[in-house]
């Protein structure tokens, strides 16, 4: 049992409200940099949809992530034969307008032009020749745009699904969507690192996050070939590939990352999960079927004094199993089974789950009296004249789940592989804990009804209360529980701090002064 | 004392113009009052003989029977001249002597009488036979490359060959392009041509390069030996030449290697994923 750690991440669909504030951080913080206009390390997509880059998950498109060979795996489009015959020029790369192409507006003209008959207007320019240009597409066109023809139509997850299905997720007063915040997913078997003609890319020991070393960094971009989340980017001004960094100066310094920090939902969770690192082969090589199943039981119990043993002799450090412990991913991941990693036969065992939208397919549209309850409020308050009751509740049990809005397939195409059965699991498991919270709350629900529901998904009243608890209530050291970095003990490996000690901080007056002179 | 300085001065400066103008009023009397036969015997006798046949130009016993003096005096001051305006026999001869120019000699025409009557006077030579000398040995051929690239000095000190002449050669990189390619001079000149031009240049700017650093008998031996074999490999050094075919297999190449590339790559990605949505926006220009 070879135990380290990762730092992984949830991600709450069913809390997401699709308002990008996310991106937004994330830009500004990493990606407002010439030749890295295009890049959103952190984007938002509306399901159905296409994406950014347009049909990322189309591999036969793009040719990412692993596939299985034998008993093996081997990169799909950027092993070492591929990337040895096409190293001049990858054939499967997304061009700027599968991403879109960066634009500003010519704003000084609103305020600067000479007085004249018509309005002035700020015209759009490219961010990468500074010329006039037409917008075509941005990095959230799809945004809101279930049943477009363009966008959610094309979407690569539909393909397993029969045509009916297809029309019927379309049809009016069925059409649903969600967000799908996408994020680096730092890997356990990363197909970017695998792919680096160059040995760039590297996956950190002490919390496993992935990243680009821009020194060594030689611009062949099989990375981008090889993620099959197409999360490296190619920075043109630059000449090197860039990706998410998990913020990892914030992490190290005890901050959340900057998407997470800034989530207006709230849906984000970060924490320590630890891992078997034996296993990791056999678990990307497994059936597919068999992958997701794998990959959570490669997450160990860190409560189990094997683990903690072993985790310590692999020189793991105290806080960080205590962090482990107390992971909000840990619970949602491995406790309660409630999240799933996002497309899990791309092989790379990602370490971000997502925990399934009920919403969209939990919501019927039924006819009701409301003149009652409209007779009963005052008549300033606002209240709705037509008769429709938008009910969240059902007779039978789990009975939208199976007649669902979208189809489980359309959800185990995202999240598990297409086995439905995981994903029905999930949402069943978050019904219960729903109808648990409403008998509580609102207690229009029968006990009976509720001890059912939970009962048929294994869950307790006491464990329905911790899963409301961490999805609805948590507080911000809930939802980040990050392990302490330890940048002390790492720099005092390279360096014996003792030397410069006396001096302006730890080697600060010194370095200071090799950079001046 | 500042007044016996500039006497000194005085005095030396006048002896010094004077000699020098002594000298150079000399050697103007000495060159005028030269004899034909020394004139002969330093600027002709290299490449032409008297009654001793062919060497590199013609054999000049009887010339004053055969061309007018005027004919002669220019043909020996201004020769490529006449044959680039078309004088018949200047033209016959240079192409009779394998298109051989005959250097202009800066002699005036007291001079070239001079050693026009020189040759109807002088005794006819007995015939010169090419001496038919063995093959030069390998030493030989190697310290005549070494000569011509300037990696032995010459003994005299006279200048390195590929200062001013190129040879087509492989061990021989980039020689001078002031004079000829002497890569064929071994079949335009023959081995005596080469020994006796090289013994004693009669091209005026060579003159004057080893003017006193004539070359030993042993150096030219050696570079006689280099330039033949010069001579003899340059077929070996001359890249081939295709010609047309040169352009046709390249476009033939060109178009098969295209070829296999787009099948190669025919699943490459073409165009973006979202043309389809590009191509019906409205464009603003």
């Amino acid at each position: 049992m070879d135990v380290r750690s990762q730092i992984s991440m949830v991600f709450h669909l069913d809390k997401c409200i699709g308002c990008h504030t996310c991106s937004i951080a994330c830009k500004n913080i990493w990606t407002d940099r010439k030749g890295a206009e295009y890049m959103w390390w952190n984007n938002v997509e509306t399901k159905p949809g296409t994406g950014y880059p347009g049909k990322w998950e189309d591999q036969r498109i793009y040719k990412g992530g692993w596939e299985k060979k034998g008993d093996g795996i081997d990169l799909k489009g950027a092993g070492k034969p591929q990337s040895l015959t096409n190293i001049f020029h990858n054939p499967h790369m997304p061009v700027i307008d599968d991403y879109y192409e960066p634009f500003t507006y010519k704003y000084l003209d609103l305020i600067e032009s000479p007085a004249g008959d018509d309005q002035p207007t700020a015209r759009p320019i490219s961010m990468i020749t500074g010329e006039p240009m037409d917008i075509k597409m941005g990095p959230n066109w799809d945004d809101d745009l279930s049943g477009t023809p363009d966008y959610a139509r094309k979407d690569p997850n539909l393909e397993k699904l029969s045509p009916a299905e297809q029309e019927a997720m379309f049809q009016m007063e069925r059409m649903a969507f969600f967000y799908l915040p996408r994020i680096c997913n730092h890997c356990l078997n990363p197909a970017c690192v695998a792919s680096c003609p160059s040995g760039a890319i590297y996956k950190r020991g002490e919390d496993g996050v992935v990243l680009i070393n821009q020194s060594v960094c030689r611009a062949w971009r099989m990375c981008v070939t090889a993620c099959p989340y197409k999360k490296s980017y190619y920075n043109w001004n630059t000449g090197k590939s860039e990706k998410c960094i998990l913020c990892y100066p914030r992490i190290e310094a005890g901050h959340a990352p900057a998407c997470m920090h800034s989530c207006v939902g709230r849906i984000r969770y970060l924490g320590v999960l630890l891992y078997d690192a034996d296993r990791i082969e056999d678990v990307a090589s497994a059936d597919e079927a068999e992958v997701v199943s794998r990959q959570m039981d490669m997450i160990l119990d860190p409560f189990d004094p094997p683990v903690i043993e072993a985790a310590k002799q692999n020189g793991i450090a105290d806080s960080t199993i205590d962090a482990a412990q107390y992971s909000p991913t840990y619970k949602f991941v491995k406790r309660w089974n409630l999240a799933l990693p996002l497309h899990p036969e791309f092989r790379t065992l990602p370490m971000l789950f997502y925990v399934p939208p009920l919403l969209p397919v939990m919501a019927s549209v039924t006819k009701a009296d409301n003149t009652a309850q409209s007779a009963g409020m005052n008549p300033i308050a606002k209240h709705w004249p037509d008769s429709w009751l938008y009910d969240t509740s059902t007779a039978a049990l789990f009975g939208t789940i199976d007649e669902a809005r979208f189809p489980l397939q359309y959800m185990a195409n995202l999240f598990s592989a297409g086995d439905t059965a995981k994903v029905g699991d999930r949402l069943k498991k978050l019904m219960a804990v729903r109808l648990h919270r409403r008998r509580v709350t609102v207690g229009d629900v029968a006990e009976d009804t509720v001890s059912e529901a939970l009962a048929t998904t294994g869950l307790t009243p006491q464990t329905a209360d911790d899963i409301y608890y961490l999805t609805s209530l948590a507080q911000f050291d809930d939802r980040f529980v990050i392990p302490a970095a330890h940048r002390e003990q790492a720099l005092e490996m390279m360096e014996f701090a003792g030397d410069v000690k006396g001096n302006t901080g730890f080697g600060f007056k010194n370095a200071t002064a090799e950079r001046g002179s | 004392m500042r007044q016996s300085c500039s006497d000194v001065i005085l005095v030396t400066a006048v002896f010094v113009l004077g000699s020098v103008s002594g000298l150079a009023a000399q050697d103007q009397t000495e060159r005028v009052a030269g004899s034909g036969q020394e004139l002969f015997q330093t600027r002709c006798a290299v490449c032409h003989t008297i009654g001793g046949g062919r060497l590199v130009g013609p054999d000049l016993e009887g010339v004053d029977e055969r061309r007018s003096e005027e004919w002669i005096i220019a043909f020996v001051q201004h020769s490529q001249q006449m044959v680039a305006a078309g004088d018949p026999d200047a033209v016959a001869i240079f192409e009779q002597y394998s298109q051989i120019m005959m250097p202009d000699q800066a002699l005036y025409d007291e001079e070239i009488r001079g050693i026009i009557e020189y040759i109807r006077t002088a005794e006819p030579t007995a015939p010169v036979q090419p001496v038919a000398l063995g093959e030069p040995t390998e030493e030989q051929i190697l310290l005549g490359q070494q000569l011509f690239q300037g990696r032995a000095r010459f003994a005299n000190g006279g200048p390195t060959c590929n200062s001013c002449h190129e040879v087509t050669h492989e061990a021989v990189l980039g020689g001078g392009l002031l004079a000829r390619d002497l890569t064929a001079v071994h079949s335009r000149l023959g081995a005596p041509g080469v020994k006796a031009i090289l013994g004693s240049p009669p091209f005026p700017l060579m003159q004057r390069a080893y003017q006193d650093k004539p070359l030993t008998d042993e150096e030219v031996i050696a570079l006689a030996g280099f330039l033949q074999q010069a001579d003899a490999e340059q077929a070996l050094h001359q890249p081939r030449d295709y010609g047309r075919n040169l352009l046709f297999a390249g476009v033939v190449g060109t178009v098969i290697l295209l070829g296999l590339y787009a099948s190669f790559w025919s699943g490459r990605l073409k165009g973006s994923v979202n043309q389809s949505i590009y191509d019906r926006q409205v464009k603003s220009t």
